[in-house]
């Protein structure tokens, strides 16, 4: 699942990084993945989850659940493109409003 | 000859004939792949994306139609549409197209494959369950682009469904009143299917092997829903019979119907109670209709099946208040969760056993979760002020199980009555004798609860040592071997020693081979799916109680099976001829198959 394109590390100045807690019972399981591929569609930015060695496209809901990451994991938002900070933003406050589960 | 005959498991009964009209067909297995020259290459593409478009369309129109009250079904075809768009589904099938020269299907097939792998490779079960949706998902696009796809709107009249499985969610798109019978490749007596066709009254079968390869739309076939065949084509002899078969039974169910609201009281004045085994609160219609009186199993289960979070109290509570008060005052036997084994909770997801029948399953799930076990209780508590509510726990094994289980009720009516919550302090709790161990100390297990009932299916198969489901030994599942009626004895023995009643729930309840027998041991109650009461409730009043104590002391001096078979066929065929008609198929798996 890791993108080939970009790997942690090689990203250009520009891009917008912010740390959030999976902080729902249950994880990243199909309901809030599809929140955030869905926000994350919204906006032309690209933008990476990197959970550890992994790194997804936050836009795939496969990819997103394929992290299969459980509560209280750290997981790194990183968005690069013109609404880079936006995307960024509208992701963390998904994270931190636990999906509105 | 018919074309074909085919076998699945009965789990609606009843006669279908009609025209036969597939939806979620298997297409994989029929899947063409081959390569296109570079001309080609856009044409492939298109017709991907064109498929992708139009499966999208018609789940966004789909969605628009799902009434609120399934709002997880919505939001279920809004994971499938959000699959739909993922990149790494369309796009990595276009990009199959492109770089490899692959033919639309194929190239989907492959993106779908490359998936698996990575869901494969999950440890979260849950998690890798999703897998199922991205199939669901693929299928249908697939379906498009082999040109295969259902339309609902070419079904003309009504038909017999035929499916490789059927989805809660595939029930919002079909029209319910259009549908004589279905069938369907995967499934078990417990699947959605059966429940649904039974709530429709109409007959079904599940686990019909190769249905796919020998059916087609618009063929005409019989759906036997009681001796669990499908015959393809039939000659006009065939035709005729099953026609009369139907007929025959269809006035059968009218008749014994006619009588189902009267006592289940035999010639000689002996009352047994016949109660409903049930698993949604829309079932009450049916037990009411058919004759029962009262719910003597409701599998709380469902609500927590098909979600990704878990019920809270509220909503169990008020599920729970409305079945109590609708049949009330009629008995509601709630037994708890009974989850594990077959059955799981995608919260929980499987727990990865290597032999999940005798694992965390039942009473054992609830005790190592007891947050989730109080919430129920505390449920089913309340419910006990609306109606006449008795509660049982499944799978015990030992007495220091019913003293925790008790535990946590105690502490659930302590919890209310100091939030001020009404519910009744009297209310009946029981066990569920479903494990030898449970037999053996039957006596022991008698002093902690207020009822027992049995659970035939899983005694059986523990008794025996057989799953049922397994096709290689399923020929040993026999309600009728001399173990399983001794076992069934020594429970309704210790129970009356002891001064408590015992109910019998498994599907023995419902054959009306097996009642009689029953009825000799001196059962108090059977609860049995809704459909089968008045058949059961007519055998009953038409027996005497010194038939069955007769035909009891015989069976159980019999050493076989086949032994006992005769017995009890030739008492059947001298009282109820009707039922040898239609319910013969238990006295079939006599011996192992050559």
């Amino acid at each position: 699942m890791t993108v080939d394109t970009q790997t942690p590390g090689s990203f250009p100045e520009d891009i917008e990084s912010r740390q959030v807690v999976v902080a729902n019972d249950h994880g990243l399981h199909a309901r809030p993945a599809g929140k955030l591929a869905q926000q994350a569609q919204a906006f032309e930015a690209e933008i990476l989850l990197v959970y550890g060695e992994q790194s997804v496209d936050a836009k795939s809901i496969l990819d997103v659940l394929t992290l299969a990451a459980g509560p209280g994991e750290v997981i790194e938002i990183r968005a690069s493109g013109d609404d880079a900070a936006e995307a960024a933003d509208a992701l963390e406050t998904l994270f931190r409003n636990k999906f509105d589960e | 000859m018919a074309d074909k005959i085919l076998t699945g498991i009965p789990v609606a009964t009843g006669i279908a004939i009609g025209k036969a009209f597939f939806v979620n067909r298997n297409h994989r297995a029929r899947l063409p792949r081959q390569t296109v020259t570079l001309d080609l290459v856009s044409n492939e593409v298109h017709l991907l994306q064109d498929a992708f478009h139009s499966v999208e369309a018609e789940l966004s129109a789909t969605r628009e139609h799902v009434p609120a009250e399934l709002k997880d079904y919505r939001l279920l075809i809004d994971t499938h549409i959000l699959m739909l768009k993922d990149p790494k589904l369309a796009g990595a099938a276009e990009e199959y197209i492109k770089s490899l020269g692959l033919n639309a299907a194929w190239a989907l097939e492959k993106a779908v494959s490359d998936q698996e792998a990575a869901f494969r490779a999950i440890n979260d079960p849950y998690i890798r369950e999703r897998m199922q949706d991205v199939r669901v998902v693929a299928d249908k696009v697939l379906a498009k682009i082999i040109g295969e796809e259902t339309d609902l709107g070419a079904m003309e009249g009504r038909a017999i469904i035929m499916a490789h499985d059927l989805t809660p969610a595939d029930t919002v798109e079909l029209q319910v009143n259009k549908i004589m019978g279905f069938a369907t490749v995967c499934g078990g007596k417990t699947s959605h299917t059966g429940i649904m066709a039974r709530s429709l009254a109409i007959p079904a079968l599940v686990g019909v092997n190769k249905l796919e390869d020998n059916v087609h739309d618009g063929d005409l076939v019989v759906l036997d829903g009681l001796s669990g065949k499908i015959v393809v084509n039939p000659t006009e002899t065939e035709l005729a019979e099953y026609n009369e078969r139907a007929a025959y039974f269809e006035e059968y169910t009218r008749k014994i119907k006619r009588h189902c609201h009267l006592p289940a009281e035999t010639i000689d004045g002996s009352r047994v109670q016949v109660l409903a085994n049930i698993e949604l609160v829309e079932e009450v219609a049916s037990v009411l209709d058919n004759g029962g009186e009262g719910v003597g199993l409701y599998r709380t289960e469902y609500a927590y099946l098909n979600r990704t979070d878990l019920p809270g109290e509220e909503e169990l509570a008020e599920k729970y208040i409305d079945l109590a008060s609708i049949m009330s005052p009629k008995k509601v036997v709630f037994r708890t969760l009974d989850l594990g084994a077959d059955k799981f909770i995608s919260s929980y997801g499987e727990l990865g056993e290597t032999n999940p029948a005798m694992g965390l399953r039942a009473i054992r799930f609830c005790l190592k979760n007891p947050q989730l076990f109080k919430t129920q209780l505390r449920a089913i508590l309340r419910a006990s002020a609306h109606g006449k509510v008795s509660l049982m726990f499944p799978m015990i094994s030992g007495v220091k199980e019913v003293r925790q289980a008790k535990a946590w009720l105690a502490q659930a009516k302590a919890e209310l009555r100091r939030e001020g919550v009404e519910y009744d302090p009297d209310m009946p709790v029981g066990i569920m004798i479903e494990l030898p161990a449970a037999v053996m100390i039957a006596e022991y297990l008698a002093y902690e609860v207020d009822f027992f009932s049995i659970g035939t299916n899983d005694l059986i198969q523990y008794s025996i040592g057989v799953d049922r489901t397994n096709h290689h030994v399923s020929y040993l599942y026999q309600p009728l071997h001399p173990a399983t009626l001794r076992t069934i004895k020594l429970v309704v023995d210790a129970a009356h020693q002891a001064g408590i009643e015992v109910s019998l729930c498994g599907e023995v309840a419902s054959d009306p081979f097996c009642v009689p027998i029953l009825l000799g041991m001196g059962i108090d109650s059977l609860s049995l799916t809704p459909q089968a009461i008045p058949g059961i409730k007519r055998i009953i009043r038409q027996t005497n109680m010194h038939d069955c104590r007769k035909l009891l002391k015989e069976v159980l001096e019999c050493r076989t099976v086949g032994r006992i078979n005769d017995l009890v066929m030739d008492n059947i065929f001298k009282h109820f001829p009707d039922e040898v008609t239609f319910f013969s198929s238990l006295l079939e798996n006599d011996e192992a198959p050559s």
